[in-house]
This record gives structure tokens, C-alpha cells and sequence, in this order.
């Protein structure tokens, strides 16, 4: 894809995003930043606070970047557990994860 | 899928006690007789909460938490120590040895799942 | 498992804690300050208290917490183990081992003995070093416990958006009963980092909190920085919610009772008319949760999208789809990778535990079992080897051969089978502590016991049955054998008596010793009684030996008063007795002033026995070999006769008594010819030699006991049979009892070897 973008990359969570996950995803999103990023939650059982924090201080980084920063796929889990801790990410879900 | 848990318990008596009241609500239960043998088993049955005492041969409970805490494979595991009495300056040291809850001796088996339950997803 | 087998296994891990915790005072009490000793006390004590709490065991529990509480005062350097204090522990040890006993059995414990006791400990942990005023004696159960701190309240916070908690009045609400409506409770919640590093999770704690009743959220996140200046593992977010329920703030705090200490906590309820004021004023936005909980329960679920997502280019896609298989690769080497940790683990932890000595618990009724089966393969090998040597005549076969190893494979096996009964003395020997302190309290002397060779190994029977007669040996030997105190320092001797118990391996037996250094066997006085009691003649001409070893005849008690512990109704004699049941020998030796030593043999095993097999009345019998002083030929002019049927055999100038065995087991009717047999010298009760009349001696040879008793019933003057090679019964001769017949005691049915037990 010829563009004048960045290419976009994507990036799958873990089944288990908790106090060691933590580390490893604030890693994996530094090098990502840049460019347009798609996140694949499909297969996040467990969602802990600190990956919570992680996932939103690279939202808040992405938009500061004006880059895209999209969830493409959820597992009920991951929503349900954003709603639970008052997360709202409904802005940054793609067309296709919005019921 | 069940839910793993590790018990460190020295007394046959407690460990029995633990492995019926867990059986009993579903879990799957190992069992290791100290601090020693808990940091060994851990490495092989990733645990999804830990169950220990404080007094034991070998490595006590505190000794066992720590070192739980410092292996960078399993220190996110919660820990729930079984403490005889609400006794106060235990409970604190074992906190600050990175313990999550506690659960007083001689538990009650409801009041062991809750805590089970309170501190797993 | 239910309930009454782990209370079993209590009382049974009860008994080895109190073994720990008494050899654990005793080191103490011999100057080991090592802190690991201490430790294994402290934890003995507590394991029981521990597990007598499961079970409701009040007593025990109030006992052991008091003393556990001593304890903990040694082992944090506040109380000195010293001499005096030790022996309040000892005895609290005592005291404690009596409460698990009375609760396993049922029965009574010496209520006094346990309150002066506990006193005294309360005393010791309360710094002072004698409870010499009782006067005000807590009452166990009203020890004060530690309260429990009060959880602080945070102080309200107000955070960067100006939200503020709203201030409302607890007053009028505390008195309210039983409201009508359900309270609602605002809380403001913001961990600290600690409380995720101690595997506390903020996710979690909101989750229980929404299960308490309809909850409202809102996540602050102002703190949180960017990614590139925000550390992973640090918390930013807090949180407010307000959750309705009829659980009340209670219910709240509880779901942060492990988190308090790692968080700001600010629980407040408020009136529902409140909340709705409230709300219009600079109250963020809550999020409702109203979602159905069950799924976070539930682990993995299924996905909630299952349509496929169009990828938003193919490059992506491609991207993607390296990505994952890059990452298929990476997990499956790293499962290999954790394999191969595992396996390593395992048998590290399997070279350990090995090193350690692992054991099982095995029900004693497998092992007996194992043990007849062994039995019968070492009965069933040499009936073999008979049949195959008598019709073999060229003797080479390679039959034979097979035969031999045979027999060489069933004896190791049985050996090892043996071997599994045999356990170490330990428990004995420290039951036998017990007994040392508690008479040296009684009759106010000094003693010292130091023990030897615990771990030596012996049948479990035999440990068993070895019990009573110690205890008594002991009673004796601090009661009679050693000095006061004062006497003894007057005699230039450490005012504290010594007793040693000892235990060894020799020649394939194991042999105990009991050595008190103590005034030794007063000989005047024992040949005085020994004359008094028509034992001896007056002028008996007795060598010292033989003097003191009279002190095992029945009723043979030097002591002038009966004391409140020999009293008991038990002289040597049955000590001699129990020990000859086992298939024992027991004997003395005292030097004036100095002290006794008695010695006692015993089989390492009562499942196999070293006998005779003699022919008696064309019966076969076995004679066990310990009994057996020497085998000799009578010859005519040897035999003399007495009385109307007593016949007596002299040898090297000494009359010995002869014994019929034929006539005594009614095996025939009349007399046998003692120059046509053989004669087995045996030593019987009471010390004293006769002579077992036999027709011929077949051989030596070990033999298997099997219980007469368990399979048939009791015969007097039978101990218990034996199957030999050619597949017949042998009975084995129970000499006392034939030599007691002998004397013209009938035959008894309660005489009898415990070899058959």
C-alpha cells in the first residue's frame, strides 16, 4: 500500500493482560507508535487495571500523535470488564466491533 | 475450566483440611508441605492463588512470599496467608512480604472460597 | 476423606509434634540456642493448636495458646530459655500431650496440674520468673486478643476535577432502624501501586463491589500520563462509584479488606434524596453497570464477535497473519522451552526428595499382611527345595541351583519385608523423659537423662510391648537407685543423677541398656530378703552376680516402705517377664556405689524366631534358641531321682531340675528314659536352669511364627507353630510355661508368648 501514511500495524492482546502483561504490552505499544494501530482483543479472557491503564495511556498517546488507535475485535470479556472499571472505549472501536 | 490452587501448609491436618474444602468447591488442589517445596512445585503447576502458612520448616511463609514476588514468571499470583488468630503484626509483616488476603485458622470452608474467589478472576 | 479420618490423621501428627516439641525443650534444656530449635518448638505447639481449632478442641486450643504464647517470648529473645523455665515447659509438654490425649479418648485431664500451669507460663511471658502469687489467674479463654486496627478512613479527597464528596451527616442516620429504603454508598477509591504488586486487583475489587448491588462507576484518569512517561506497573486510575445495597458500608469495606492498606478509601452512604441532589451538582458522569457478572466469572468466553472482520487493507491482513505465525513459532518454542524447564524441575525436585528420604504412611494390617504372605513363599520355597532334593539323586541339577537362589532371594525379600516393621526406639525412649521427670518431682531428686542410639531400629511390636517394662526399670532406678541429693553431694557425686538409656545393634538383636549411676544393689539387704522369703537357703554361698540378679525373683521389692511408685504391685519379676515374652534376656550388673547397669536383648523381629526343632514323642517342636543355655548327653550316673516323679540331673557339680516335655504336653503316658534322649539346658523365670528332656535334636534352623491363637486357639505350653520344609506343623515351646508346669503349676491358659501377637 503506496501511501503517504504510515503503514498500519496491528497488535493482538493476550489471553491474560494482567500485572506481568503489564510490562510486555507497555513495551510492545512503545514500538508501534507512529503510525495507525489496530488492536486485536479477541482473545483477552483477563483484564487487569495496570493493562487498562497501558491500553489508555496509548489512546491518549495515538491521539496526541493524531494516529489512529482502533480496537478492530473484542471478546465480551474485555468489554465487559472496560465497562465494569468505568473504561469507556466506545470511540475507539471500529465500525465492525460496535454492536 | 478449574481453577488452581497451591497450598503450603506444613500440618497434614491443615493440608487434608484444605484439599477437601477445595475439592469440595471445585478447585484443583496441589499441595506443598513448605516454603521450599511450594517455590519447586510453583515452577511446574502455575497456580492461579497460592494458600500458605506462616510457620514452617525450612522456609517459613514469609520467606515463601517473597520469593514468589521476586520470580518474575508467577509474582502477579495472588497469595492468601493463613494466619491462627486476626493476629495483627503477622498479618502486617505478611503483607509486607507481598501477601494479597489472609484467611484466619481455623478457616471456615465458605470463608476460604470467598477469599479464593475474591482474589481470582 | 471425611471429616473423622483427618481428625485421625490430627491426633497421629498431634503425636509427632509433641515428640518434636519435647525433644526440642530437651536440647534447649542441654544448652542449644540454635533458633531453628526454637522455631520447630513454637511450630509444634501451634501446628496443635492450629488443627485442634479446626476441630472445636477448646482445651487444647486455650492450653496450646498460652504456651504458644511463652514460647513466642523465647523465640524473640524476650524471655531466657533457662533451666527453671524449660522445666515449666517440660511439663506444660506434659500437660499438653495429656489435652490431646484426653481428646482423642475422651477422659479427664488433671485440671489443677494444666491451671498452675498455665499460670505459670502466663507468669514466664508476662516477664515475671515465678508464679509464686496465683492470685489473680487469668482465665485462658479471657486473654486479651489484639484488637483489630480500626481501617482508616481516608480523608476525603478532592480531585482534580473538583469533584468533592458530598457532606452529609452519619448522626440521624446511625439511628435510624432498619431503614426502608436500601442506602446507597459513595465510594472513592485510589489504589496504590503496592496493591497490584501484592496480587491485589483493582478489577476484581469493583467486580465484588457491583455484586453487592446496583453500582454506577466512574474512572478517574486524569493522572494517567502518556504512554512514553507512564511506568506499567504504577497506579493512576481511582475511581468513584456509588453502589446500592442493603449490605451497607460494611459490605463495602469488607470487599477492601485486603486492599485498605494499599489504597485511599473514603466509603460514605448517603440519603437516595441526597444522591439525587447531588447528582446535579459537579458529580462526573457515571458509567451504570449493569451488565450481567456472570461472564468474568466464567473465564474464556466466546468471543462476542464471531462475524469475520474485514481487515481494513491486505497489507494489514498479511501483517497480521505474520505476526500471529511468528507468534505461533515463539509460543511453541517457548512450550518446549517450559517442558524442558518442567522436566528439569521434576527431577530436581525427585533428587531431593530423595535425598531427603521420602516415607509413606501405610496401614500397619498391609504390611502384616505382606508380612504372612512372605511367610508362606519362605515355607513353600523350602518345602520346594525338600521335594526337589529327595527326588533328585545326582544333586547338580540346574534345578538345584534355581533352588538356591531361590532361597537366597526369598530370604533378602523377607529380610526387607521385615525391615518395613522395624522402626527407631525414639518414641520410647522419649516417653521415657516423662517418666524421669515426673518421678523425679515425686521423690524430689535431681535426674539427668541422656539417651543413646534413638534411632536404632526394632519391630514395631517390640517398641510397643517395651514401653511398660522401661517405664517400670526407670521408676526403679530413680526411686531405689539413686541418692537424694543431699546424699549424694555428702558422697563427693554431682547432685544430679544420671540415668542413660541406650540402644544398639549387636549380632542381630538389639540390645538396651539402662545404667543409673547411683548406690548400686545393696547385696546385704537383697540376700537378707532373699533368706526372709525362703528364696535361698542361709547359708547359701551366692556370688555377687548371682545376688543381684535375685532382685528379679517375684515379690523381691529391697524397698523398706512401699513408695508411691514401685508400689504399684510390680516387681522385676514381671519386668523379667515382659521382656522374656518378646523373646528377650535380661540382666544386671551394679557396682557398689556406683550404680547398676541392666541389660536387655531383644529380637529385632517377632515374625521370625532362631529355633531348635527337636523330636519329642515322635512330635517335632521347635525351642527357640535364646532359651537354650547348652545341649548335653545325660548319662546314667547323672540322673538322680527324688520324690515320686522328680528326677534331677547333675552338672559340673550342680543339681539341675529335669523337665518331661512328653509327659508335660501329654504327648505320652509315661516317663521318658533320660539317657536315651537328649537334655537342652534353658534358662527360665527367676534365673534358675533346668533341663528339657528330649527324644533327639533335628537342627537349627529360622523359622516362620504363625499365630496358633489366629488360627487355631490357644494350647498350653505352646507359644505358637511353625510350618516346616516337608510342609508339617511344628509347635514352638513355650519354655516358661512348660517349666512352670514343671514345678507343678498346671498348665495356664494365659501364659503365653507374645511372639504370637
Amino acid at each position: 500500500m503506496a501511501s503517504k501514511k504510515a503503514a498500519q500495524k496491528s497488535l493482538s492482546l493476550a489471553p491474560v493482560l494482567d500485572l506481568n502483561e503489564a510490562t510486555a504490552l507497555h513495551a510492545q505499544l512503545m514500538g508501534l507508535k507512529g503510525g495507525p494501530l489496530v488492536i486485536d482483543a479477541s482473545a483477552v479472557e483477563r483484564v487487569g487495571a495496570l493493562c487498562a491503564q497501558v491500553l489508555m495511556a496509548g489512546a491518549k498517546s495515538w491521539e496526541e500523535d493524531k494516529q489512529p488507535f482502533t480496537f478492530a475485535k473484542v471478546s465480551e470479556p474485555f468489554m465487559k470488564t472496560m465497562q465494569l472499571i468505568g473504561v469507556n472505549i466506545d470511540h475507539l472501536l471500529a465500525q465492525e466491533a460496535r454492536q | 475450566m478449574k481453577k488452581k490452587v497451591l497450598t503450603v501448609d506444613d500440618s497434614r491436618t491443615i493440608r487434608n483440611m484444605l484439599l477437601v474444602t477445595l475439592n469440595n468447591a471445585g478447585f484443583e488442589t496441589i499441595q506443598a508441605e513448605d516454603g521450599v517445596e511450594g517455590l519447586e512445585v510453583l515452577e511446574t503447576s502455575n497456580p492461579d492463588v497460592i494458600v500458605t502458612d506462616i510457620n514452617m520448616p525450612r522456609l517459613d511463609g514469609f520467606g515463601f512470599i517473597e520469593g514468589v514476588r521476586r520470580n518474575e514468571k508467577f509474582r502477579a499470583i495472588p497469595i492468601l496467608v493463613l494466619t491462627t488468630e486476626s493476629d495483627a503484626e503477622k498479618k502486617n509483616r505478611a503483607r509486607q512480604a507481598g501477601a494479597t488476603g489472609w484467611i484466619v485458622k481455623p478457616f471456615d470452608p465458605t470463608k476460604l472460597i470467598d477469599a479464593i474467589e475474591r482474589v481470582t478472576a | 476423606m471425611d471429616m473423622n479420618e483427618i481428625k485421625e490423621i490430627f491426633f497421629q501428627e498431634c503425636e509427632e509434634q509433641l515428640a518434636e516439641l519435647e525433644s526440642g525443650l530437651l536440647k534447649l534444656n542441654d544448652g542449644d540456642r540454635d533458633p531453628e530449635t526454637v522455631n520447630a518448638v513454637f511450630r509444634a505447639v501451634h501446628s496443635i493448636k492450629g488443627g485442634a481449632g479446626a476441630f472445636g478442641l477448646d482445651d487444647l486450643v486455650s492450653f496450646a495458646h498460652v504456651f504458644e504464647t511463652t514460647l513466642d517470648c523465647v523465640r524473640s529473645n524476650k524471655l531466657e530459655p533457662t533451666q527453671d523455665v524449660l522445666k515449666v515447659m517440660l511439663k506444660s509438654a506434659d500437660v499438653l500431650a495429656d489435652l490431646t490425649n484426653a481428646a482423642r479418648d475422651g477422659g479427664s485431664v488433671d485440671e489443677a496440674r494444666s491451671r498452675t500451669l498455665i499460670r505459670e507460663l502466663e507468669a514466664l511471658a508476662h516477664g515475671e520468673t515465678h508464679a509464686a502469687e496465683p492470685a489473680a489467674p487469668k482465665p485462658v479463654a479471657a486473654a486479651p486478643k489484639p484488637a483489630e486496627p480500626a481501617p482508616v478512613v481516608a480523608k476525603p479527597e478532592v480531585n482534580d476535577e473538583g469533584f468533592q464528596p458530598i457532606p452529609f451527616s452519619f448522626g440521624d442516620f446511625d439511628e435510624e432502624p432498619a431503614a426502608k429504603y436500601v442506602p446507597t454508598c459513595q465510594i472513592v477509591f485510589r489504589p496504590n501501586r503496592e496493591l497490584y504488586a501484592k496480587g491485589n486487583e483493582a478489577v476484581l475489587l469493583l467486580r465484588d463491589l457491583s455484586r453487592l448491588g446496583e453500582m454506577s462507576v466512574y474512572c478517574d484518569m486524569d493522572r494517567l500520563p502518556p504512554l512514553d512517561k507512564m511506568n506499567p506497573e504504577e497506579a493512576y486510575f481511582s475511581w468513584k462509584m456509588s453502589v446500592t445495597t442493603d449490605k451497607g458500608e460494611d459490605g463495602v469495606r469488607s470487599v477492601f479488606e485486603f486492599a485498605e492498606w494499599d489504597c485511599e478509601l473514603d466509603v460514605r452512604t448517603i440519603e437516595e434524596e441526597v444522591t439525587g441532589e447531588a447528582a446535579d451538582d459537579d458529580e462526573p458522569p457515571m458509567q451504570a453497570v449493569p451488565f450481567d457478572l456472570s461472564l468474568l466469572e466464567d473465564g474464556p468466553a466466546v468471543s462476542g464477535d464471531e462475524e469475520p472482520v474485514v481487515s481494513e487493507s491486505d497489507a494489514t491482513a498479511a501483517i497480521a497473519a505474520a505476526d500471529t505465525a511468528s507468534k505461533v513459532a515463539q509460543v511453541a518454542s517457548r512450550a518446549a522451552e517450559n517442558a524442558k524447564a518442567a522436566a528439569a524441575a521434576t527431577a530436581a525436585q525427585a533428587s531431593q526428595a530423595s535425598a531427603a528420604g521420602q516415607t509413606i504412611r501405610v496401614d500397619l494390617d498391609r504390611v502384616d499382611r505382606l508380612i504372612n504372605l512372605v511367610g508362606e513363599l519362605v515355607i513353600n520355597q523350602a518345602m520346594l527345595s525338600q521335594s526337589v532334593v529327595e527326588n533328585d539323586n545326582n544333586g547338580v541339577s540346574s534345578i538345584n541351583m534355581g533352588l538356591e537362589e531361590l532361597q537366597q532371594l526369598t530370604r533378602e525379600i523377607q529380610d526387607s519385608v521385615m525391615a518395613i516393621r522395624a522402626q527407631p526406639v525414639k518414641p520410647v525412649f522419649q516417653r521415657m523423659a516423662r517418666t524421669v521427670r515426673e518421678i523425679a518431682d515425686i521423690t524430689g531428686k535431681s535426674v539427668r537423662l541422656i539417651t543413646e542410639g534413638e534411632n536404632t531400629e526394632v519391630d514395631k511390636t517390640v517398641i510397643d510391648k517395651l514401653a511398660e517394662p522401661l517405664t517400670h526399670m526407670i521408676r526403679n532406678a530413680v526411686d531405689h537407685g539413686l541418692e537424694m541429693p543431699e546424699k549424694r553431694e555428702a558422697l563427693g557425686k554431682n547432685p544430679e543423677g544420671t540415668v542413660r538409656l541406650t540402644a544398639k545393634h549387636r549380632s542381630g538383636r538389639i540390645v538396651i541398656e539402662l545404667a543409673d549411676d547411683g548406690a548400686g544393689i545393696n547385696r546385704e539387704k537383697v540376700r537378707q530378703k532373699a533368706i526372709d522369703n525362703d528364696l535361698i537357703a542361709a547359708d547359701a554361698n551366692l556370688s555377687d552376680e548371682e545376688i543381684d540378679n535375685l532382685i528379679f525373683h517375684a515379690g523381691f521389692s529391697t524397698a523398706d516402705k512401699v513408695s508411691d511408685l514401685s508400689g504399684r504391685g510390680v516387681g522385676m519379676d514381671v519386668v523379667k517377664r515382659s521382656i522374656q515374652a518378646l523373646g528377650g534376656r535380661i540382666s544386671i550388673s551394679s557396682k557398689p556405689g556406683q550404680g547398676s547397669v541392666f541389660t536387655m536383648s531383644l529380637p529385632l523381629t517377632l515374625a521370625v524366631l532362631d529355633g531348635m526343632v527337636v523330636t519329642v514323642a515322635g512330635q517335632t517342636l521347635v525351642v527357640p534358641l535364646t532359651a537354650i543355655v547348652e545341649t548335653l548327653q545325660p548319662e546314667a550316673s547323672a540322673i538322680h531321682s527324688f520324690g515320686a516323679s522328680q528326677r534331677l540331673i547333675s552338672i559340673r557339680n550342680s543339681f539341675c531340675p529335669l523337665v518331661d516335655v512328653g509327659r508335660i504336653l501329654n504327648f505320652r503316658a509315661t516317663q521318658a528314659n533320660p539317657i536315651e534322649g537328649v537334655a537342652l539346658l534353658v534358662e527360665s523365670e527367676g534365673g534358675g536352669q533346668r533341663a528339657l528332656m528330649v527324644d533327639a535334636i533335628q537342627g537349627q534352623r529360622q523359622v516362620v511364627i504363625k499365630s496358633l491363637e489366629a488360627n487355631y486357639t490357644h494350647v498350653p505350653g505352646i507359644a505358637a507353630a511353625t510350618i516346616l520344609g516337608d510342609g508339617r506343623v511344628a509347635l514352638i515351646l513355650d519354655v516358661d510355661a512348660v517349666v512352670a508346669a514343671s514345678r507343678g503349676q498346671p498348665l495356664r491358659q494365659d501364659i503365653s508368648l507374645a511372639a504370637t501377637g
